[in-house]
């Protein structure tokens, strides 16, 4: 098969977010200091070097960037400067980009006016059609129950909609990194009984990122699970319990207990990274996308509208809650709907799915060393 | 002067080495002022240049003539050469003006640039607008350090009949060479070959050998240098030791041997190694009691020399002496491997440096040769248990040779220095000599085998079944008793991780400690890896800035021991021209801007 390169690869991947990568001399450090790094999957040097090389389809299908969690040893031990540990960061950038069919994605890595520009044009248009639609359904100054400016049953379905919306854009984008890695590779045989019996991993890849609490230094693992878990609380929490969470104004600690914990737990994680970020205190925070600091915004934001929004509704300003929860809608919708699918929120899938695929890769990978042995053996019989 | 005489002076910098004191801002003004210059632009540091941009800047302004002015020039004409070819104009009118080449004057960058820029403005070559004038001078010549580049060069100029002095900072001269076990590529005998060089140097007529002494100040000037050196206090009297070691038997005091690299210790009354020249004894004045007790306590050794020559009131003492020339061969230092801490080099024992092994392997040193592991002994006088070499000790199975350690990286030594790969594959022939069971391998990063004979080495060891891997392992580890070496084997595309019983670190080399207040001493430049500077990197590797001193071996930068003596020959025939013409060489580093404008007119006008 012929392999087309393209000698601007570099370049592009320096929109996403990548420094120095021509600097690398292919010491095989950073492969070695690694605590992932092992076979068949070796990196980052071999990434570094396909960048180099310019082999963009080969990257396409390179699942490695998934499988580091930057922590950053490579580019500390690096002798040449040459930042490993950021480019596998740009390439899951970039590999987000790729996945991505509608080409959303490309656009709003490359120009941070244009994401910007996307989430203020979505937030605007959630604030109109909510204000339609309350000031058609109910009063700006009720609440919850009846007259309600948003009832939580008519949010509760918007929710369910908004979520199958996004999954069905993350499944077509799913499908496509799967394509990319293994189905289009006619070397690859992967047997359905590998993938029922490896199912287990997405799951527990999910909920534990166990994968990530191997790297040497243990707290980024256990900050991100903490986001990850507040994030999953109050996912439950509006999805199923928005009835419960909306109603008011005394606290009914069942739900709110919960809500209580996942928004501390929101908020420390996002000021950590915020501080992280600006004080470039870890290597990992060194360099910082445009997309990044949009995400970290973003996030700063939904939470404070809505831990306000609460407060305003126990205090019994109703009219100001009503209004705070259309601000923090405002900043929900654009979040979710522009960040899940086409942004840094996307690894909520890819990551789990390449330790998955991955296992599969590896799987097949030694099948086929088996057989070209017994092939051997039994010509040379 | 090729087309229409209009020229453009544009600075680049690399950036990576641009000294702060060098005002480029002020070059720039004084570059417009010069004759034909219709265009002067600071471009910054590392300039992306487009040249279908640049060219019809080019045309606006009418420059036919480009001047690159910066410290690496070179690495930007291209743009312009394009840029001038897609005018139409004549493409080989791109002229460099590398202040890197000709710049390095301590305090004086900002006029030397200037000079620099007037020279290429001028299309004269710098080297010769800025000739300084000839100098009387004196006959006689200090060599600064005794290794192989200092003793080269005295010979030279000894045997040619020209009196010599020369300064050696430790007790006896050979320096790093007396070390070595062998040499690469022929495998010689190190000592062999530099141990008869060394007698002659004592034995010589010509040469006064000054030993455990260090040059103090130079004054004067160029042809005429008053150097003052500092005897320091040997204790012992080398006219009266016969080395009978007496002396050293009684010495109570123990500490690392420096010959041994620290593998062995020394007494604090001691002979370097047992072919030292001077071939006598000296004492350690920060280690021995007697000396730090004001001679309250021990002093032993006094009532054991049979021929009275030791004098613990020995008092050091400076003497000045007038010199014509001066060369500077003050050496090297090895990186220090314990700053890489995932080496291991410190906490795991069978953790070597490429000069530990040297004398590991060495028929001379504790082991008498043969390879072997350190092993566990308990030492009585400090009550513990300590790591040691001992010749009965167990012998390695497999040997990890790591390449580039210090060198070629960004957060330590970013050059290369050139000797480690040679050395370590002489290593490894050693290894497999001694040791034929034991596996060696080769962690490297590329393979340097650059000079005449070393390629024909490399293939000479992968036939003796050395494992060459492409990929430096990062990572020592201890794991169950033993050690594993974790790399990359890039050309296999395969991880590695090796159980192996002794791992010996390649380390690089690096300016000595106290390079900077040599340079001072010296008025030289140093280059951005610390290296002093020499005249002109090309033309006059051998000759600096100040006239009458010159450099040769490592002192200038890493070079293995055929170059390093090729260059002392070198000094030797250059300081040999200056005294038998009765003309030294002045100093460039004097010479002013209006002298070198002045000349550089001249030039231009003929």
């Amino acid at each position: 098969m012929a392999i087309r390169a393209n000698p601007r690869l570099i370049e592009e991947l320096e929109l996403y977010g990548a420094e120095d990568v021509s600097k690398c001399y292919h010491c095989g450090n950073c492969s070695a200091v690694c605590p992932f790094s092992r076979d068949p999957f070796l990196f980052p040097r071999k990434s570094m070097r396909y960048l180099q090389m310019g082999l963009e389809e080969k990257l396409k299908g390179n699942l490695d960037p998934w499988l580091c969690y930057y922590c950053g040893e490579c580019s500390d031990e690096c002798p040449r400067d040459a930042e490993p540990g950021e480019t596998m960061m740009s390439l899951r950038r970039w590999l987000t980009s790729q996945y991505d069919f509608t080409g959303i994605s490309r656009l709003f890595y490359r120009s941070w006016k244009i994401e910007s520009a996307a989430i203020l044009l979505v937030a605007a248009l959630t604030g109109l059609g909510f204000w339609l639609f309350g000031s058609s359904v109910g009063s700006l100054g009720v609440y919850d129950g009846p007259g309600a400016f948003f009832p939580s049953s008519a949010i509760h379905k918007f929710d369910w909609a908004l979520g199958f919306l996004l999954a069905g854009l993350l499944l077509v984008n799913c499908a496509r990194m799967w394509w990319f890695s293994i189905g289009r590779d006619p070397k690859l045989r992967i047997p359905v009984s590998a993938y029922v019996r490896r199912l287990f991993l997405l799951p527990f890849h999910f909920f534990t990122q166990d994968r990530y609490r191997q790297c040497e230094k243990k707290r980024p693992w256990a900050i991100h699970l903490v986001l990850m878990l507040s994030y999953l609380t109050m996912l439950v929490l509006i999805m199923f319990f928005l009835h419960l969470v909306q109603s008011g104004p005394e606290i009914d600690w069942r739900v709110h207990a919960f809500g209580y914990l996942a928004t501390a737990g929101l908020l420390g994680t996002t000021a950590f990274a915020l501080y992280g970020r600006i004080r470039k205190t870890e290597t990992h925070y060194k360099h910082s996308h445009e997309s990044d600091w949009i995400f970290l915004i973003l996030l700063g934001y939904v939470a404070g509208t809505g831990i306000v929004q609460h407060v305003l509704h126990r205090a019994g300003l109703n009219t100001a809650a009503n209004i705070t929860y259309l601000a923090h809608m405002m900043g929900v919708v654009p979040m979710l709907g522009l960040e899940v699918p086409f942004s840094k929120w996307a690894h909520l899938a890819y990551r789990p799915l390449a330790m998955y695929f991955s296992a599969l890769q590896e799987e097949a990978m030694e099948a086929r060393g088996r057989a070209s042995e017994e092939t051997a053996r039994l010509r040379a019989a | 002067m090729g087309g229409n005489g209009k020229i453009g002076v544009f600075f680049c910098l690399e950036g990576t080495d641009t000294p702060p004191e060098l005002n480029l801002e002020e070059v720039a003004r004084y570059a417009r002022n010069l004759e034909s210059v219709v265009r002067v632009e600071v471009m910054g540091t590392r300039p992306r240049l487009d040249p279908e941009t640049l060219a019809p800047d080019l045309k606006r302004a009418g420059i036919e003539t480009v001047v690159v002015a910066g410290d690496s020039p070179g690495h930007f004409k291209q743009a312009f050469v394009r840029a001038l070819a897609l005018n139409g104009a004549n493409p080989e009118e791109v002229r460099l003006a590398s202040f890197r080449e000709h710049g390095t004057v301590p305090g004086k960058l900002t006029e030397r640039a200037k000079a620099i820029v007037a020279c290429a403005v001028r299309d004269v070559p710098f080297g010769l607008a800025a000739v300084p004038k000839p100098v009387p001078v004196h006959p006689v010549t200090v060599v600064i350090g005794g290794g192989i580049a200092g003793i080269q060069a005295s010979l030279e100029i000894a045997d040619a009949g020209q009196k010599v002095i020369l300064v050696e900072k430790s007790g006896t001269i050979g320096g790093h060479m007396a070390m070595f076990d062998k040499t690469f590529p022929t495998l010689d005998c190190a000592a062999c070959i530099l141990t008869p060089k060394m007698v002659a140097v004592a034995q010589h007529s010509m040469i006064d050998l000054m030993t455990y002494s260090e040059v103090q100040e130079i004054a004067g000037s160029s042809g005429a240098f008053r150097v003052k050196i500092l005897k320091k206090a040997r204790y012992v009297d080398p006219d009266a030791c016969v080395a009978c070691h007496a002396c050293r038997d009684v010495c109570p005091i123990s500490i690392p041997s420096e010959f041994d690299s620290g593998i062995t210790t020394r007494k604090a009354i001691y002979m370097p190694f047992p072919q030292a020249v001077p071939n006598s004894y000296l004492i350690d004045a920060e280690s021995c009691t007697y000396i730090l007790s004001d001679g309250k306590k021990c002093g032993a050794c006094l009532t054991k020399c049979a021929k009275d020559g030791i004098h613990l009131d020995e008092k050091d003492t400076v003497v000045e002496v007038e010199a014509g020339n001066i060369v500077v061969a003050t050496g090297y230092d090895i990186f220090d491997a314990s700053r890489i801490e995932r080496y291991g080099y410190g906490t795991l024992p069978n953790v070597l440096t490429a000069l530990e092994f040297e004398r590991l392997t060495n028929a001379s040193g504790p082991t008498g040769g043969t390879i072997v592991l350190k092993s566990k002994k308990y030492n009585k006088r400090k009550k513990a248990e300590e790591w040691v070499f001992d010749a009965e000790g167990p012998r390695p199975k497999s040997v990890v040779i790591i390449h580039c350690v210090g060198s070629r990286d960004a957060r330590y030594n970013p050059y290369c220095s050139r000797v480690c790969c040679m050395y370590s594959l002489k290593f490894a022939h050693l290894v497999r000599e001694k040791l034929p069971d034991a596996a060696c391998y080769e962690f490297y990063i590329d393979m340097r085998a650059f000079g005449k004979g070393y390629e024909d080495f490399f293939e000479r060891i992968k036939h003796e079944q050395v494992f060459v891997v492409r990929g430096r392992s990062a990572k020592v580890t201890e794991k169950d008793g033993g050690m594993v070496v974790k790399g990359e084997d890039i050309l296999n595309d395969r991880l590695m991780e090796l159980p192996v019983d002794m791992v010996i670190l390649s380390v690089g080399l690096q300016p000595v400690a106290d390079v900077e207040s040599l340079a001072r001493m010296f008025g030289i430049a140093r280059d951005r890896d610390g290296w002093l500077t020499e005249m002109d990197y090309n033309l006059d590797p051998t000759a600096t800035e100040r006239g009458g001193i010159f450099l040769a071996g490592v002192c200038q930068g890493p070079k293995d021991i055929p170059d390093t003596v090729a260059q002392a020959s070198a000094v030797a025939a250059r300081i040999l021209r200056s005294i038998l013409s009765g003309k030294g060489q002045g100093s460039r580093a004097d010479l002013t801007l209006e002298e070198i404008d002045a000349r550089s007119r001249e030039l231009a006008a003929r």
